[in-house]
């Protein structure tokens, strides 16, 4: 009896160290600090060369199936969770409205890019920023550090409009003032305290065009 | 002793609150349709409590379940159907769409753990995706996303055991491992996931109001 047992603590942890779900070994919150990926066989020895063994040329008559999975870099809980939402999509948040922005209209790739962000954390809002200029570069677009300011009258306005009517006054009133007619802004904003994505628009020549 | 681990997007983090009333006067249809993971009557139910989820949060839910997906070509009579039905047209579409990407029953961890009188347990695992995609009124897409989990079932004696006495000496009490914990944590990670698409899709769809309006 004591060898059947002592063999099946062996068998045990030898075989639930690996799984990824809530266990022995893994805690709840462990568990969930994890991105996962269900793949076959091939495909996982393909991207994890030495990890995952290889099915044989013929097949072996076993359906081999991997769940990869990749520890978060912060786990959850440190953030608060709108940031982590919008940080953890924001390279492919960026790239799309770069892209978007690029491709609105083929005057708008001879203009110089400015970016502005509003959001309510202000260390999030220069990661935003800094990714959405590296995301214009990569379009081929030319990007200025330069940062557009308004009068304290047309904040005091602009901040008592709806957002809707927000931007497209705010962006005529940009082109009155700083943004000339070689510049282009991309704006980056989060319209309700309670949504995970960000929003894009575009102020050219004081004409305001919403990217999503 | 079942256990739950969100694979991909039912662990992302949200916001929206699902107690809170986030969407008031909302049209929303459900269409919930049953795939190889869900027989049409879980299909049907699952309708049910995501239409309570959202009526508790304020919308005006039409619900539907339907054996196929929609395509764009029969989106409009679907559409037209329901707003006949629900007295105008919806604002938002939420289709749920389930598919089992996994399943695995070793016959080998049976023989071993009836080998070991179950002290080795028998696993069998199933992960599963819920495919969501939010349209707007005109069945453009606004929000796309797949939810996919786990669902691990651990048998015999020794998972027994060895669960209980962890849950009594190691674990703090969010790291339970219960009866009742995966239904319940599943439950809550979906609906938390499917309140957080549907909120940014509603605010996609004012958005692009607000675009049509100034052009």
């Amino acid at each position: 009896m004591g060898v059947i047992i002592f063999l099946s603590l062996v068998l045990l942890a030898s075989t639930t160290s690996k799984d990824p779900s809530p266990g022995w070994s893994r805690s709840v919150r462990d568990s969930r600090n994890m991105d996962c990926e269900r793949m076959d066989g091939e495909t996982a020895s393909a991207r994890h060369p030495g990890l995952i063994e290889a099915p044989g040329p013929r097949g072996d008559n076993i359906e081999r199936s991997a769940l990869v999975c990749r520890e978060r870099v912060m786990a959850e809980g440190l953030r608060p969770a709108r940031d982590e939402a919008v940080l953890m999509d924001l390279d492919d948040t960026v790239s799309g409205f770069a892209l978007a922005a690029g491709s609105l209209r083929s005057d708008l790739t001879e203009r110089t890019w400015l970016v502005e962000v509003h959001y309510p954390s202000a260390p999030v809002s220069s990661k935003i920023a800094f990714a959405a200029k590296n995301a214009l570069n990569s379009q081929g677009l030319r990007v200025s550090d330069r940062a557009m300011t308004l009068s304290a009258g047309d904040v005091s306005v602009l901040t008592r409009l709806p957002p809707g009517e927000a931007w497209p006054a705010a962006c005529r009133r940009y082109a009155a003032g700083g943004l000339g007619e070689g510049d282009a802004l991309l704006a980056v904003v989060t319209r309700d305290p309670r949504e995970t994505q960000l929003h894009a628009g575009i102020c050219d020549r004081g004409q305001w065009t919403w990217l999503l | 002793m079942h256990v739950y681990q969100p694979v991909a997007g039912l662990q992302s983090p949200a916001v929206v609150d699902p107690s809170a009333a986030n969407f008031v006067d909302l049209k929303l249809s459900v269409y919930c349709l049953p795939g190889d993971f869900l027989e049409p009557q879980e299909a049907s139910a699952l309708c049910q409590k995501v239409s309570l989820l959202f009526e508790n949060q304020g919308a005006v839910v039409q619900t539907s379940t339907t054996a196929r997906g929609l395509r764009d070509g029969d989106l409009a009579a679907e559409l037209g159907q329901t707003d006949a039905e629900a007295g105008g047209p919806a604002d938002l579409v939420l289709e749920i769409r389930s598919r089992r990407l996994h399943q695995s029953n070793d016959t080998l961890w049976w023989a071993a753990s009836l080998s070991t009188l179950t002290i080795v347990p028998a696993i069998t695992e199933s992960t599963f995706a819920q495919d969501v995609v939010v349209r707007d009124a005109s069945g453009f897409v606004l929000v796309s996303d797949s939810l996919q989990g786990r669902l691990v079932r651990r048998f015999g004696v020794g998972a027994w055991a060895g669960n209980a006495v962890l849950n009594k000496l190691l674990r703090e009490e969010p790291d339970k491992v219960t009866q009742d914990s995966a239904g319940e944590a599943l439950s809550d990670d979906l609906y938390r996931q499917l309140s957080q698409l549907v909120f940014n899709a509603d605010v996609q769809r004012r958005v692009l109001q607000e675009s049509a309006s100034w052009e």
